[in-house]
């Protein structure tokens, strides 16, 4: 019941902090002052721009102009886009799918390595694997994600090739239907298993720097929770029950183990969604990173504060969606 | 009478148990540090801080600082894109001369700037955030904890990288960025902890000794929820270094500063032609601090909460 609650509880507010995230993009959009000079021209009369002003509201009250902006947000009108020479909607879909193809390739990396290695780790404390665990995880939280990405491109990238930039070879990325967005299923759902092997081919590399982070969260979590599983009292009883180890470890501590890890998962999500930025910069991967840092070179407002609102609704419902997990997870240990 | 003399005795007795406890605090500290030294890998990342501080301090002494600006490198035009230990540069030129030892020495004091002002102002300004929302309760707290919360929903670097790029590209920005975006993490950590403190006897007690409900968050409270924050602000240091060099990188910072991440950046192209140093000499300056604080964070952490000893 109590969770129940909390979960309603968090989707009634879900809006709200919507509402917040808005007014804080907003504000940063007037920090600097009248954002006139994106439309305004060098040689404009004061009567031409106060016509320009009058257009767009720009001359009208601070709250006022906010609830234009935020009908406009609302009806999907996220402003134009200076870099892409496009309104930032018509642009903003094929961003995020590649991003997204990304960011879920590099979070089950994450996931399933994190979990795998945080197990073994745990189960074999103060050994070999355990220490091997812990500098992963320590060397994870500390390498910048653009430099682990640079000195893996020189190996895989430069001197084997075997890992192109990009997202794509063009001429196989358009013999093939995009009916999702995300190429690797669009391929499957194509059965061109030429194009699969380019899509995994070009995500790889990307996908397997940006996991790196996320998953010494992830392996950290799994390796002291295990540790804590191993020592409780229904693992000794599963033993004396006679049950081989590796069934032990698999049903009944790592199951258990499961349910703080997935906490850390929302959360290593983030580190994805941040790290997306520079990878995406390094490996030319056509996501909103990469929009963004060309936005910010360019001083494009309108692509940047889109960024930051849809990176925001995708963290939040990542976010909501590993509590519901978490909260179902933690009723069936307590039911079971 | 009686009951002013028995307040009066109330209060002694309080402030005998206070110096007592005061004595154990002492004797606690003295603990905690043997402990965190007996952890080689803490060690170890002290020893990696102090000699980046050191390196921070004796800049100017180490290699003479350019003019006007130190934190741009000098540049020996007639000796460019040198490997390391070439032409009197231990560790190699950039591709406009610059020298790569001479930005790692002088980066050091850019991360010692960004770290101690970034950890040091969000430290304060969370905890004074926090402690409001705790200590009153109701509506106050309510809201404080949703603005908390609509900070939350962005990722710390994307929300820098946004203040940041709204500000301009300028190594004082990213500091700015940083620190307007790092304090919520303690408010909330500092809340939690007070929350949890307010229930516990000694502060029941000392309201009964009639003492100001400032004097017990000062005496009582505060004290004993500095623990996680310590842990938090260690890891920070590192942390604020990471993302302020991933915002240089992508070009927040101005051109050809002397800080980590912008040369790394600068030296991308050189890397892939085959010039290595520039690129992986900066990279690993950044590593290691952050391995630092990351080594002495965790040390701290299994010393000052032994719950999560380990994680």
């Amino acid at each position: 019941m109590q969770v129940r609650d909390y979960l309603i509880r968090r989707l009634l507010l879900l809006p709200f902090i919507m509402l917040g995230v808005s007014i804080v993009v907003f504000t940063l959009t007037r920090f600097t002052g009248s954002p006139i000079g994106i439309y305004a021209t060098p040689n404009m009369t004061p009567a031409e721009l106060a016509v320009l002003e009058a257009r767009y509201l720009l001359d009208q009250p601070i709250p006022v102009q906010y609830a234009a902006w935020l009908g406009g947000l609302l009806q999907g009108d996220l402003g134009w886009s200076g870099v892409s020479v496009a309104p930032v909607t018509a642009i903003i879909g094929s961003k995020i799918t590649a991003t997204l193809e990304l960011a879920i390739a590099a979070g089950l990396i994450a996931i399933l390595g994190g979990i795998a290695l945080g197990t073994i780790a745990g189960v074999r404390r103060n050994k070999a694997p355990d220490h091997a665990a812990r500098l992963f995880s320590i060397l994870g939280a500390s390498t910048p994600t653009f430099w682990f990405g640079l000195l893996l491109l020189v190996p895989f990238y430069l001197w084997l090739d075997w890992f192109p930039l990009g997202r794509s070879t063009a001429i196989i990325f358009d013999s093939i239907a995009h009916p999702t967005g995300l190429y690797t299923l669009d391929a499957v759902l194509a059965g061109s298993p030429t194009a699969l092997l380019d899509a995994i081919r070009h995500l790889i590399l990307p996908a397997v720097v940006l996991a790196f982070g996320a998953m010494a969260i992830i392996v950290r979590m799994m390796r002291s929770s295990m540790v804590e599983a191993m020592s409780e009292e229904y693992v000794d009883a599963a033993r004396s029950k006679g049950l081989a180890e590796s069934i032990v470890i698999k049903r009944h501590a790592r199951r258990n183990a499961l349910v703080p890890t997935t906490t850390v998962i929302g959360l290593s999500f983030g580190f994805l969604l941040q790290g997306s930025v520079a990878v995406e910069l390094i490996f030319r991967w056509p996501g909103l990173g990469q929009w963004v840092t060309s936005a910010i070179l360019a001083g494009d407002q309108a692509t940047i504060m889109s960024y930051v609102l849809v990176t925001a609704v995708i963290f939040m419902s990542v976010n909501l969606a590993v509590d519901i997990a978490y909260a179902y997870l933690d009723r069936r240990v307590v039911l079971g | 009478m009686t009951t002013l003399n028995r307040s009066q005795e109330t209060s002694k007795r309080a402030s005998v148990a206070r110096e007592s406890a005061l004595s154990v605090k002492w004797a606690r500290r003295r603990e905690v540090a043997q402990e965190v030294f007996r952890n080689p890998l803490t060690v170890l990342g002290l020893i990696i801080i102090g000699l980046f501080f050191l390196m921070a301090l004796a800049a100017p002494l180490l290699t003479e600082a350019n003019t006007p600006d130190p934190y741009q490198s000098p540049r020996d035009w007639s000796n460019i894109s040198v490997p390391p230990g070439e032409a009197g540069h231990v560790l190699g030129t950039d591709a406009t001369g610059g020298d790569v030892l001479y930005g790692i020495i002088w980066g050091s004091r850019l991360s010692l700037q960004l770290s101690l002002t970034v950890v040091g102002f969000t430290l304060v300004f969370g905890t004074i955030v926090g402690s409001i929302a705790a200590m009153r309760g109701g509506r106050l707290d309510n809201l404080l904890m949703r603005v908390v919360d609509v900070f939350l929903s962005i990722p710390e670097l994307i929300f820098a990288l946004a203040i940041a790029a709204v500000l301009g590209p300028s190594f004082r920005n990213i500091i700015l960025a940083l620190a307007a975006v790092f304090w919520v993490k303690y408010a909330r950590i500092v809340r939690g902890e007070i929350i949890r403190i307010k229930q516990a006897e000694y502060v029941a007690a000392a309201k009964v000794t009639g003492d100001s409900t400032w004097n017990i968050y000062r005496k009582d409270v505060l004290p004993n929820a500095v623990s996680p924050l310590v842990v938090q602000a260690t890891l920070d240091m590192g942390n604020v270094v990471l993302i302020g060099a991933t915002l240089s990188f992508i070009g927040l910072a101005q051109a050809g500063l002397t800080e980590w991440g912008a040369m790394v950046s600068a030296g991308q192209s050189g890397l892939l032609a085959g010039e290595w140093w520039l690129s992986t000499f900066a990279g690993l300056a950044i590593v290691l601090w952050a391995l630092a604080f990351n080594l002495v964070g965790d040390g701290l952490r299994d010393v000052l909460d032994p719950k999560t000893e380990g994680r």
